[in-house]
């Protein structure tokens, strides 16, 4: 009994490779720009994110925000077809999220959030006659908002998709409903079993990074409300920022709506048919904080309808025929 | 998030872990224990368990439990926990008792399969009389080892990810809680709910509680004497 014990603990100990740290960035997450130079980075506002852009920058400037918070541009990556038509496209992870340099939760605000997007609109625009454009998914059409809220002579026109509110409130109850599972389900095992193989700290990022990036598999199940067709492409889940700003979310309770009707130029705003989350209501709901509101509604797609083909085949000559209005 | 909050206060409304024992209870002379439970344990799970009282000067039971989620996807989420539970001291009706358990878990989605080799240990202080006991109990669930294999899916969002066995170890939970129990003939029905926390005594895990009801029935071999 006792050798077969031995044999067992040599057997597991041997398998051991050296090298294999848990927290160790590279080994179960990508490393960010701070550990890897030769990724597109862009250091502003204090801060180094993962940038790109696509295009003439002489263009009109059409910003693409990621949601999440915490996601990453990879699965916008369709977006660079706007280059094609006329635009500069900006792309950039942010702050804490992605491949962009980490964060402790302490540090994060949501006027910081702001105040980075302003940093990189500042960074790229050549003039202030230069047009600029907004496009956010999800959170991103939040910040998207928040930032017109704070500027609205700024932009010349925004598309947002699914944002799930401009108030806290809205974004509660929708939040509530996209994550309405059955207690049985498979997505539930994926997200709660983890939690006793694998533990973190706050300042683990790499663990509770990769932890986020699992959960994010049950993004594409069947159960899921928000109806995804398959996996979205990602980078690295940003853990830490993800939960700093939807607990700064919960303490301050914000409101970006107070100086949207100073915001003159119409706005596209577009939902999914299979986002059982979403629907009409609440897209009227949401966009009803601006003035000017074009709905548009994706059939046969879910909430990350610009990521995959049904979805984008729909969204990209309506979205470039709006910004070619403007 | 409703049915989730609903699951959750039912199951918390009744008073999980270890094979729930009577200490107290007249059916000593029975070797073998069969319990089965559902619980909320990191997902709603069903488990069964087999224990065997080992002849020796102190109260003993060997044990082997199985434990897994509800879900589409049968057997890539499990728990197999093996080990001794050991009543060390009686005084009245007060009993302390511990167990020791290894544990063997699996968790597959689609970006990893993870395999853990770790160790669940856990005491308990309580109250027990012949037809009932309440009980407390503080454990320390130890995720020691683990070996990650990821899918192709998750290889197309990071090429170089590492497949392999991670150290140190990956995970710690602690968990304290209530047992209850009510035994009658050779039946022991119990409730068990606690609250969870990761070892760095700070982070909740995404389902910060326990909770479990079950069975144990105690019996002799068939055609055993008295």
């Amino acid at each position: 009994m006792k050798s077969a014990a031995v044999i067992i603990l040599l057997f597991i100990v041997s398998s051991c490779t050296k090298g294999k740290f848990i927290q160790q960035e590279g080994n179960l997450v990508p490393n960010t720009v701070e550990q890897d130079p030769t990724l597109p980075a862009l250091a502003v506002n204090g801060t180094v994110f993962h940038a790109e852009t696509f295009g003439n920058p002489q263009n009109s400037i059409l910003v693409i925000l990621h949601g999440g918070p915490g996601s990453d541009y990879r699965y916008l990556l369709n977006c660079k077809e706007f280059a094609s038509r006329g635009y500069f496209v900006v792309f950039f992870d942010q702050r804490g999220s992605g491949l962009s340099k980490r964060h402790n939760k302490e540090d994060f605000s949501i006027q910081l959030m702001i105040d980075d997007l302003n940093a990189v609109i500042h960074y790229y625009r050549k003039s202030p006659t230069q047009k600029l454009f907004l496009l956010g998914h999800s959170w991103g059409a939040i910040l998207a908002t928040a930032y017109i809220n704070q500027f609205p002579s700024n932009i010349n026109g925004a598309i947002f998709c699914e944002p799930g509110g401009f108030k806290w409130t809205d974004i509660e109850a929708y939040v509530k409903r996209a994550r309405d599972i059955r207690f049985t389900s498979e997505i539930l095992n994926d997200a709660f079993y983890l939690d006793q193989f694998i533990t973190g700290k706050k300042d683990q990022h790499a663990i509770l990074d990769y932890k986020l990036g699992l959960l994010a598999a049950a993004e594409s199940s069947a159960d899921n409300p928000t109806g995804n067709e398959a996996l979205l492409p990602f980078w690295r889940a940003g853990a830490v920022v993800n939960k700093a700003l939807f607990e700064l979310g919960e303490k301050q309770q914000p409101d970006w709506t107070g100086n949207l009707k100073q915001f003159t130029p119409p706005v596209l705003f577009v939902y999914s048919e299979r986002n059982r989350a979403y629907g009409l209501d609440h897209a009227r709901l949401v966009s009803s904080a601006y003035k000017q509101v074009q709905l548009q509604r994706v059939d046969n797609a879910g909430h990350d309808f610009l990521s995959f083909p049904s979805g984008w085949m729909q969204f990209f000559p309506v979205a470039l025929q709006y910004l070619n209005s403007l | 998030m409703k049915s989730i909050v609903f699951v959750a206060v039912l199951f918390s409304s009744f008073a999980v872990k270890a094979q729930t024992v009577n200490w107290a209870s007249d059916h000593q002379s029975a070797r073998h224990l069969a319990s089965g439970q559902l619980a909320i344990d990191n997902a709603l799970t069903y488990s069964i368990q087999y224990g065997y009282r080992v002849k020796s000067k102190r109260q003993t039971i060997i044990n082997l439990e199985y434990a897994a989620p509800f879900g589409k996807t049968i057997a890539d989420d499990f728990n197999i926990k093996t080990g001794a539970q050991f009543m060390w001291v009686k005084k009245g009706n007060l009993y302390f008792a511990s167990e020791f358990r290894t544990v063997l878990r699996r968790f597959e989605n689609n970006y990893t399969r993870l395999v853990n080799v770790g160790a669940d240990i856990s005491t308990t202080i309580g109250y027990y009389r012949k037809h009932w006991f309440v009980a407390a109990e503080l454990g320390f669930d130890k995720a020691i080892l683990t070996h990650f294999k990821h899918s192709k899916e998750y290889k197309e969002v990071f090429p170089a990810v590492k497949d392999g066995w991670y150290e140190p170890a990956t995970g710690g939970i602690l968990y304290l809680g209530l047992r209850l129990g009510y035994s009658a003939r050779n039946i022991t029905v119990y409730l068990k709910a606690g609250r969870k926390i990761e070892q760095d005594l700070q982070t909740q895990p995404l389902l910060p509680f326990y909770a479990q009801i079950g069975f144990v029935l105690q019996f002799k071999t068939i055609g055993s004497k008295k």
